[in-house]
């Protein structure tokens, strides 16, 4: 075989893997739905579920709140309609009146059209824009774990809490540690091995540790 | 593996089987034609133009439910829709009224001098624009029309209707294949016959004026008023517990959703039909929108526009408004309320340019009309399963839904 030193894998001087979570994949959508729903009782600290495309009401089993993103797109379309209103009057009543077929200056079924689109753009810009900061995307820190989640296959990830090194302890007070360990014992407790053997109880069929990957690393 | 799902639970959904009506809601409905047949007989005697447009009004009404209810189950089919499945029979118990439309069509003719003035010789000889649309514009060839657009609207119905009542009995696939191909013929031809009515039994009553809109226009308040007849059944039957288990708020999310969008496009093309008359400013067009702001008839233009647009559209707009059947059936009545407010402001403005006339006639023509269309309607639910129980598409639908 020759030198085996030939074979030895040169070593990267990367910093050492952090724990993102677990994953579990599933088999089709009504297994992650109920095992969604389990798992929600399980209350741990943070979970997401991933599929290809959009199950109704999983949502709802993973317990997440409605966004407000509606309130967003509605304040939008209010202020692109009053744009709308503005730049119409005061361009055609205002600066620059011009008599049309004798019209009066304020025609208003003219400008109509002019409401509905600016009320629509700015809606619709905003709504884009909103959704994209409520889901904080884009995320250049996190990388998929599997590209087939987006194709054929279920999962359910577990997320590895973010608990603070000793050294960062070490420069907190003492009321701000009891805050922070109150707020950990309200949820079940991570810990790998036991978040691998829950999803596998769930009905998992491929149970995995992912660590966290940014787009670049 | 959706299909082995679908399959484990086809077994779970229990046949509702068929609506049977209490005799006493039967009793009321047959009073309430009664009553109506009585009252417009007498309307058309005592006061023939009052009478006759009462009768056209109410007879336009409850024959856009009719075709209202042949038209989303088109929609359904072809677009191979899953949602609806679940309340897709209902929307076709409405085309069991369609034989009284033939019965509506007939009586109206004999009203004919009464409502349109294109009928009288000595008024369209002279009038160059009259004289020109005579060809179109004349009694032979309106009868025609109609009785053949009502022809193809019931043979039509009945096939489409027929196909998806034979499913019950075998749960065929091929039935649904055949109504998709069915349901688009039957979208061009409705298009097609529907504008004519429209503008036959409506635009024609004033026969100088014109709008190449006016048949869309129709259709708008057709589709959100038979989306509300949907709606308003779809929750009756909801409380009556018959629908347990297989309509439950995302079905009535989406018909809250679908009544909405239609509301809004009624707006936009009730605008649009009235922006591009004002724009243009011609004589022979503007003199029909100068008819419903003078008067009486601007508050009901006024009206119009808040309950037929701003009411709904601001009602319907939060999501829990769609998800809750009781907000749900007060919007869908007050809905089906304005589009009789708006035939009434289509109508009679050629007759009474004082201001709207509100009273016995119309509410007789409403009771005559709607007593029958009730029974009819019933009639077709207390014999039919009021679920298309092995339609392929139910339990996904249900269960899809079901969360």
């Amino acid at each position: 075989m020759g030198d085996p030193s030939v074979y030895t894998p040169v070593t990267k001087t990367a910093k050492a893997p952090v724990l993102a979570g677990v994953v579990g994949f599933f088999e089709n959508p009504q297994s992650l739905m109920e095992a969604t729903k389990k798992l929600r009782e399980a209350n741990y600290q943070s979970f997401d579920a991933f599929s290809p495309f959009p199950i109704h009401g999983l949502e709802k089993a993973q317990g997440l709140k409605r966004s407000a993103l509606p309130f967003v797109t509605m304040g939008a379309g209010l202020t692109g309609f009053m744009c709308a209103v503005l730049l119409q009057g005061w361009t055609s009543v205002v600066s620059w009146p011009l008599n049309v077929g004798g019209k009066p200056y304020w025609s208003w079924p003219a400008f109509v059209p002019i409401f509905f689109e600016l009320t629509v753009l700015f809606a619709g810009l905003a709504t884009v824009a909103g959704m994209l900061i409520v889901n904080g995307l884009p995320n250049l820190n996190k990388r998929a774990f599997d590209n087939n989640i987006t194709r054929d296959r279920f999962a359910l990830m577990i997320d590895a809490p973010k608990l603070k090194t000793a050294e960062e302890l070490g420069d907190m007070d003492d009321d701000e540690i009891l805050k922070y360990r109150t707020r950990l014992a309200k949820f079940k407790a991570f810990e790998e091995s036991e978040a691998k053997s829950f999803l596998t109880n769930l009905g998992a069929i491929d149970v995995k540790a992912v660590e966290q990957r940014g787009w670049f690393e | 593996m959706a299909q082995g799902h679908t399959d484990n639970h086809s077994t779970e959904i229990k046949n509702p089987g068929s609506w049977k009506l209490e005799s006493s809601t039967r009793g009321i409905f047959i009073g309430m034609a009664v009553v109506g047949i009585v009252g417009l007989v007498a309307s058309i005697i005592l006061s023939p133009v009052r009478g006759w447009s009462a009768l056209l009004m109410n007879h336009f009404f409850f024959m856009s439910l009719a075709l209202g209810g042949l038209f989303i189950t088109s929609i359904q089919y072809v677009t191979n829709a899953m949602w609806s499945a679940p309340v897709r029979r209902i929307a076709e118990s409405f085309s069991a009224y369609l034989p009284v439309v033939l019965v509506g069509f007939l009586i109206i003719c004999l009203g004919i001098p009464h409502l349109f003035s294109w009928s009288h010789s000595e008024i369209v000889q002279g009038d160059p624009v009259l004289e020109h649309k005579a060809s179109y514009l004349n009694v032979t060839f309106f009868v025609i029309r109609n009785l053949v657009a009502i022809a193809v609207w019931f043979l039509l119905g009945r096939k489409l209707v027929g196909n998806s009542v034979a499913q019950d009995a075998d749960g065929n696939p091929v039935y649904t294949l055949r109504n998709r191909v069915l349901s688009g013929a039957f979208i061009v031809l409705f298009a097609l016959t529907y504008t004519m009515s429209s503008i036959d039994l409506l635009m024609s009553l004033d026969p100088h004026w014109f709008s190449t809109m006016f048949g869309v226009y129709a259709f708008a308040g057709l589709f959100t008023s038979s989306l509300a007849l949907l709606t308003i059944f779809t929750i009756v039957l909801l409380r009556k517990g018959l629908l347990k288990g297989i309509v439950n708020d995302n079905h009535l999310h989406d018909l809250g959703k679908f009544m909405f969008a239609f509301t809004i496009f009624w707006a936009y093309i009730a605008f649009s039909q009235y922006m591009l008359i004002w724009y243009a400013n011609l004589p022979e067009e503007t003199m029909y929108f100068m008819h419903r702001f003078d008067g009486g008839w601007k508050g009901i233009t006024i009206f119009l526009l808040l309950g037929k647009f701003l009411v709904p559209f601001f009602a319907l707009l939060p999501r829990e408004a769609k998800r809750d059947a009781g907000r749900l059936m007060k919007v869908a009545i007050w809905i089906l309320f304005a589009q009789w407010i708006d035939l009434i402001w289509i109508i009679q403005p050629e007759f009474f340019k004082d201001g709207p006339k509100i009273g016995f006639p119309e509410v007789a023509g409403l009771l005559a009309f709607g007593g029958i269309f009730c029974l009819m309607v019933t009639r077709f639910l207390g014999t039919h399963n009021i679920v298309a129980i092995k339609d392929p598409k139910l339990a996904e639908s249900v269960l899809h839904h079901h969360q």
